[in-house]
């Protein structure tokens, strides 16, 4: 056994204070870095949608095109969504920040990265590739923030290629085999319900532990609401009146959908999945929810169903899709935009609307699918209303968590209306404090 | 009645070095702390600055990006009003009551029972077969298990649970939707994990308790629970302290559980404090707050800590003393 000699000691320590250097160093790795310099040749591309989606279908056909055309490669990594979602603002202040990645919009999202300058303004780019020309007005609005990260603001910190909207799938058979008539108006649509419960049926799938509940709930608020209520409510213009006359009435139709049978009892612990399930299976009839179910359906309904936006309402939940983000660590941030400008044209957006997607500057001759071309129809029938009123969870970091508990509360009557829309306020009012 | 000064209790607690005194090498200590430092730096770069530097956080706002702001008390102030924080801590009394109390106490009785009565009627083949079978929940993944879990108790006739129920004539439940049924389901999952735990820690212990103790215990006519009270707990109770203490700290900073199985619904109804700082920190990205809590937490772990050693110190003291 070697003996330990002083100057073997000293060795020893010398080692160990080059394993303390290396370990402090590799933790200081972790903190903020100065974008590199990239080699113009590889394009460092993060998303997160799935391999089957329509998005991932015209990306994935994008990447050849760009690779053909500008002889550099793609250097692609899947994502998902919870993980960019959660990890963005540590990676994007790192050397290891992507030259593009695909992020959620809204202020507490896009915004946030916004505010704290770990996204690039884009604004040169969107005037050099003409990219405004193509996107109504109200799907610039996600793409667009002021300096605090709220959007609606001047400056583009993202471009959306897609849209989405939150409308009502009804089942076309089992309104056939109930004698009932698909509902044009909001008296219609709750005629069915109650016929429907009179047959013994629950004829809404609805999910309490995750957003469906929610966006239900806002969607009623906006069947009683203008666009000032949305401009109040997401961008702060005026503070929000949370016992007023549209979240009240939101709250209590939502206890009353409950109370009524037109909600199973048992929706607080039920998931998306599972309700989008009990549509697909013929259980629910009717299911509110969005565009992004419309490929799944195609593919997985057995029977014939519609999409239509919510009855007697100018205003839907929705927004411009996820956004391409360029990092301001991006070390290719010009290869970057030449992507972008790829999945802007006809061809690339026409996979979308071919898919189940909802393209937003394809060329309506393009859509072939004949499914497709009725949601598209759709949202542009939304579009040209100014409809879309994005999401109910945006305005503050959090606010999906708090809305999804708060409205379990209200279904299981653990809470009334009053207190509901009391504790949603409060939380409301401290996150989005900074902002007003 | 004799009165026993403070000086001679010290004198008849005062015991002789448990441990032989490493004998010193002559020229000093320098080689033993070689050994030593790889170890306190890693300490000093996994617990300790992280760990100063979320208390340094609590003092702070921050979004996880930038600078803090410095904003004194403010997180401090506001926690002892948070009704949110203190739901999160009242059913950390539940999360220790599923994760220690019960398991502890029931492992204690199945590892007597596979020891004294299975292990001897049926050989120790029966007993290492049973002890793995209870083990087995402690091997499989929380996240795995918890969706499992999860299917089981769905709502409606989809879920196994109410589907069995249903062949009774019981009508469905929504089991993880309504109180106190959520609690109680989580309750039941993490008695389910735990119980492996102080089962293989007590039979291994058992192992040291000498057969004829219980041979001379029965001829004596002591029945079964009269040789568990006298020879079993009083061999094992350095384990029943571990077990105890390891089991705490683990019920106090559960999360996988509540992650998986409720994420802290319905209605926040299991809300437990490392879930609920995970939220301030990820999702709210409030994370001066969010290290307010996980600092409230880790406090405790300590104290909790210091008090089960203390108490475990003081009863072994007792112990060799002969009080």
């Amino acid at each position: 056994m070697a003996r330990i000699t002083r100057k073997n000691a000293r060795r020893g320590l010398a080692a160990v204070g080059a394993l303390t250097v290396g370990a402090l160093a590799l933790a200081g790795c972790a903190g903020g870095g100065s974008g590199s310099e990239g080699d113009g040749d590889t394009l460092k591309l993060w998303h997160y949608e799935g391999e089957d989606s329509a998005m991932a279908k015209a990306w994935n056909e994008a990447i050849k095109v760009f690779e053909e055309e500008t002889g550099a490669t793609v250097e692609f990594e899947q994502k998902s969504f919870e993980q960019i979602q959660k990890t963005a603002s540590q990676v994007l202040d790192s050397d290891a920040a992507p030259d593009l990645m695909e992020f959620n919009k809204g202020n507490a999202t896009a915004g946030f990265l916004a505010s704290t300058g770990l996204i690039a303004d884009i604004s040169d780019a969107v005037d050099e590739y003409g990219w405004a020309d193509k996107l109504a007005p109200s799907l610039q609005t996600t793409a667009k923030y002021t300096e605090d990260g709220v959007m609606g603001g001047d400056t583009w910190y993202g471009i959306p290629n897609y849209g989405e909207f939150v409308g009502v799938y009804y089942n076309e058979e089992a309104f056939a085999a109930a004698g009932l008539e698909i509902p044009t108006t909001y008296d219609e649509f709750v005629d069915v319900l109650d016929a429907f419960v009179a047959q013994g049926i629950t004829p809404l799938a609805e999910a309490g532990a995750e957003y469906p509940l929610g966006q239900l709930w806002y969607q009623l608020a906006l069947t009683q609401a203008d666009r000032q209520f949305v401009n109040d409510y997401q961008l702060y213009e005026n503070p929000v009146d949370w016992q007023g006359e549209e979240l009240t009435y939101a709250t209590e139709t939502l206890q009353e959908y409950v109370d009524k049978g037109y909600i199973a009892s048992d929706v607080s612990s039920v998931k998306a999945e599972d309700a989008g399930v009990s549509f697909i299976n013929g259980t629910a009839p009717i299911f509110v929810s969005g565009s992004w179910w419309y490929g799944r359906f195609v593919e997985e309904a057995g029977f014939d169903w519609t999409l239509q936006a919510f009855p007697d309402t100018q205003l839907s939940l929705g927004s411009s899709g996820n956004l391409w983000v360029v990092p301001e660590n991006a070390a290719n941030k010009e290869l970057a935009y030449e992507f972008i400008d790829i999945t802007m044209r006809p061809e690339i957006q026409a996979i979308i609307g071919n898919n189940g997607g909802v393209p937003v500057a394809a060329e309506p001759a393009d859509i072939t699918d004949e499914k497709s071309a009725e949601l598209i129809a759709t949202f542009n029938g939304i579009l040209d209303n100014d409809g879309l009123s994005f999401y109910p969870d945006w305005p503050a970091a959090g606010f999906y968590d708090v809305i999804v508990r708060e409205l379990q509360g209200l279904v299981t009557g653990t809470q009334d209306a009053e207190t509901t829309n009391a504790n949603l306020g409060a939380e409301y009012e401290e996150g989005t404090a900074d902002f007003r | 009645m004799s009165v026993i000064t403070r000086a001679e209790r010290g004198a008849r607690t005062k015991l002789p070095p448990e441990q032989p005194s490493i004998p010193q090498r002559k020229g000093g200590t320098a080689g033993y702390w070689l050994y030593l430092l790889p170890g306190f730096v890693l300490l000093l770069v996994i617990v300790i600055i992280p760990l100063i530097f979320n208390v340094y956080l609590t003092f702070t706002k921050w979004r996880g990006v930038r600078t803090p702001e410095f904003i004194g008390l403010e997180n401090w102030v506001k926690i002892f009003t948070d009704e949110d924080f203190w739901t999160s801590f009242t059913n950390s009394v539940w999360m220790v009551l599923a994760m220690v109390v019960i398991p502890t106490t029931i492992g204690l009785i199945v590892a007597a029972l596979l020891f004294d009565v299975v292990g001897r009627k049926f050989g120790g083949k029966v007993g290492s077969f049973l002890r793995a079978t209870y083990y087995l929940p402690q091997i499989l993944p929380i996240a795995v298990a918890g969706i499992v879990i999860g299917w089981m108790f769905r709502p409606g006739a989809t879920g196994s649970v109410n589907q069995i129920l249903a062949v009774f004539g019981i009508p469905a439940y929504d089991w993880l939707g309504q109180m106190p049924s959520a609690l109680l389901v989580l309750m039941g999952v993490l008695v389910w994990v735990q119980l492996g735990y102080p089962i293989v820690v007590f039979m291994a212990a058992l192992q040291r308790v000498d057969p004829e103790l219980y041979e001379a215990a029965e001829l004596d006519g002591a029945n079964w629970f009269q040789r568990f009270s006298a020879i079993t707990m009083s061999i094992i109770r350095p384990e029943i302290f571990v077990v105890t203490l390891t089991c705490t700290i683990a019920a106090l900073k559960v999360f996988g559980p509540v992650y998986i199985i409720t994420q802290g619904g319905p209605a926040g109804a299991t809300l437990v404090p490392a879930y609920y700082a995970y939220t301030e920190f990820f999702t709210k990205r409030n994370i001066g707050y969010g290290a307010t809590i996980a600092t409230v937490l880790t406090i405790l772990v300590v104290v909790v800590s210091i008090i089960f050693i203390r108490v475990q110190n003081s009863m072994e003291r007792k112990e060799r003393a002969g009080l």
